[in-house]
């Protein structure tokens, strides 16, 4: 199993749509430091108004998370899993293997788990770009601090993952279920920050997973085990059962 | 189990909705022989091997592949058998190589035995110079050798083959029919030769199991049905048959 999950990854590496979100991710490494160079003014604005006197560092983390970062977990999980196991149907690659001695929800389960494990190569991958990339261009960088905030993200992109995995197990039609990705991860990545500029409704938002990546922002000078450990717990779990929701809706699908 | 038969069926029935695709089908395929399996299209034979496979539920009677149940004992059978659909897609961005190490490891098979068949296979389909090219883009006989070496690389006991000879030209024909003749003779497969081809069930199979709009019209030795018929030849036999139940 472990030797079958580690050839699915590679094959979900080599696949076209992994270039594509790696391109873009890229260019959201690259092009914050310009961004940040010159801030749309209602950014600034509200950065003003939501982190007071936070300085330099929290202004560039509340770019790269609210404007890139987030921005990619509402789009890069659709493009990796909301079409799992619906696209080898379509195209006709499910005739051949689900004749073989893996049941269709363990085979869910085989992409989901690939398509995860490409979105946390992908994160990891930008988030180690910009550390090398942010160090050398924008001033307050803190290296240790933004790992430390990005990894419940991470988190977060890999829940975002299993839950436009498991919206296919259950729509088993790729448009509709790359659209229903996008409309709900898009408005939990726009509420997610909500509490941030509206402290009564803070605990509200915990219960939006799309907030437990982003908690860390509030907390950036300080940012220790007992911060991050919760939300990276809760989002693994939810990951969890994401996929086992998805694989149930798979059970009766046929090839 | 003490049955010489690979393959029972009884009763077996399959509907969607209001079409019956298969009605009450009743056979058995001994262990070791090349069985043919008739019909027109859309006589029931496809639906009839998704079913033996657990690829889509039976709506009633039984079937039993090398003594296990169909339905129940689905992912037993499905690690004895080999299974070549009649449509199919291999994986565009994966090379012949790197497809039958996936589908070793989806039986669970250790990497040395997989890499070992991969490459006894390659060679058996003359796909070596090949075998690192992505499968996007390979022609129907390449794709129809790959399709093959994949049902054969967890060494099935029972091979269902659907419409295999469709799309390949007459060399690839003939070496198709010479290899099955050759895993039946000398390792022992049970071969199901799915087809509406007459002439390749005829060359290849000495009992058959003709199917007619979804019923089994005729089931046993093909020189038996002959006379039994008065036919001669096979396509006289299939004419019989189907005129027989028309009337
Ligand atoms: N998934 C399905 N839904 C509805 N009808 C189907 C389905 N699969 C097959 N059929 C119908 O069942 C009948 C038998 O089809 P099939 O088993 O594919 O025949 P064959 O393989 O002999 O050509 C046909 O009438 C076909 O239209
Ligand atoms: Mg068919």
């Amino acid at each position: 199993m472990i030797r079958l999950q580690w050839l699915d990854y590679l094959a979900t590496l080599r696949e076209r749509k992994t270039w594509l979100c790696g391109a873009m991710l890229l260019y959201a490494v690259l092009s914050i430091p310009v961004m940040l160079a010159r801030p749309p003014a209602h950014v600034q604005e509200a950065i003003a108004a939501w982190f007071g006197h936070g300085g330099p560092f929290v202004l560039f983390m509340y770019v790269w998370i609210d404007l890139a970062m987030n921005k990619m977990v509402a789009f890069l999980p659709v493009v990796l899993a909301s079409g799992i196991v619906l696209r080898e149907r379509d195209v006709g690659v499910l005739s051949i293997l689900a004749a073989k001695p893996l049941s269709m929800p363990r085979y869910f389960a085989l992409r989901a788990v690939s398509a995860c494990a490409v979105m946390a190569t992908l994160h990891v991958g930008a988030q180690l770009l910009g550390l090398v990339y942010f160090t050398a261009r924008v001033p307050g960088f803190r290296p240790l601090a933004f790992l430390a905030a990005m990894t419940p993200h991470l988190f977060a992109a890999i829940f975002a993952t299993c839950f436009s995995a498991a919206i296919a197990g259950w729509v088993k039609h790729r448009g509709a279920s790359a659209l229903i990705g996008l409309a709900v991860l898009g408005l939990l990545l726009g509420l997610s920050l909500i509490g941030f500029y509206q402290p009564a409704w803070r605990n509200l938002t915990l219960v939006n997973p799309m907030s437990l990546g982003a908690l860390a922002l509030g907390n950036l000078d300080h940012l220790g085990p007992k911060d991050l450990a919760p939300p990276m717990l809760a989002l693994s779990l939810l990951s969890l059962a994401a996929i086992a929701i998805g694989a149930a809706g798979v059970r009766r699908m046929e090839a | 189990m003490t049955t010489t038969h690979a393959i029972e069926v009884e009763g077996l029935t399959k509907r969607f909705g209001e079409v019956t695709a298969v009605d009450g089908v009743t056979f058995a395929v001994e262990s070791g022989e090349v069985f043919g399996f008739m019909g027109h299209n859309g006589a029931g034979k496809t639906t009839t091997l998704r079913m033996l496979l657990g690829l889509t539920p039976l709506t009633s009677g039984t079937a039993r592949v090398l003594g296990r149940e169909v339905g129940r004992e689905t992912i037993e059978i499905r690690r004895t058998a080999g299974y070549l659909p009649a449509h199919y897609t291999l994986p565009p961005d994966m090379t012949p190589r790197q497809f039958l190490h996936y589908v070793g490891a989806m039986f669970g098979l250790p990497r040395d035995v997989v890499a070992a068949r991969t490459e006894a296979l390659l060679r058996r389909f003359d796909l070596v110079h090949a075998a690192d090219r992505a499968l996007r883009g390979f022609s129907t006989g390449m794709t129809q050798k790959v399709g093959l070496a994949q049902a054969l690389l967890n060494e099935p006991r029972v091979l269902l083959l659907d419409e295999p000879t469709s799309g390949l030209d007459p060399l690839g024909r003939h070496e198709l029919l010479e290899l099955l003749r050759e895993l039946a003779r000398d390792k022992g497969v049970t071969v199901v030769f799915s087809s509406h081809i007459l002439s390749d069930v005829e060359a290849l199979c000495r009992r058959v199991a003709v199917l007619h709009r979804a019923r089994l019209v005729a089931f046993g030795d093909v020189d038996h049905l002959k006379a039994q018929h008065g036919a001669r030849t096979m396509d006289d036999l299939y004419l019989a048959l189907v005129r027989k139940e028309a009337a």
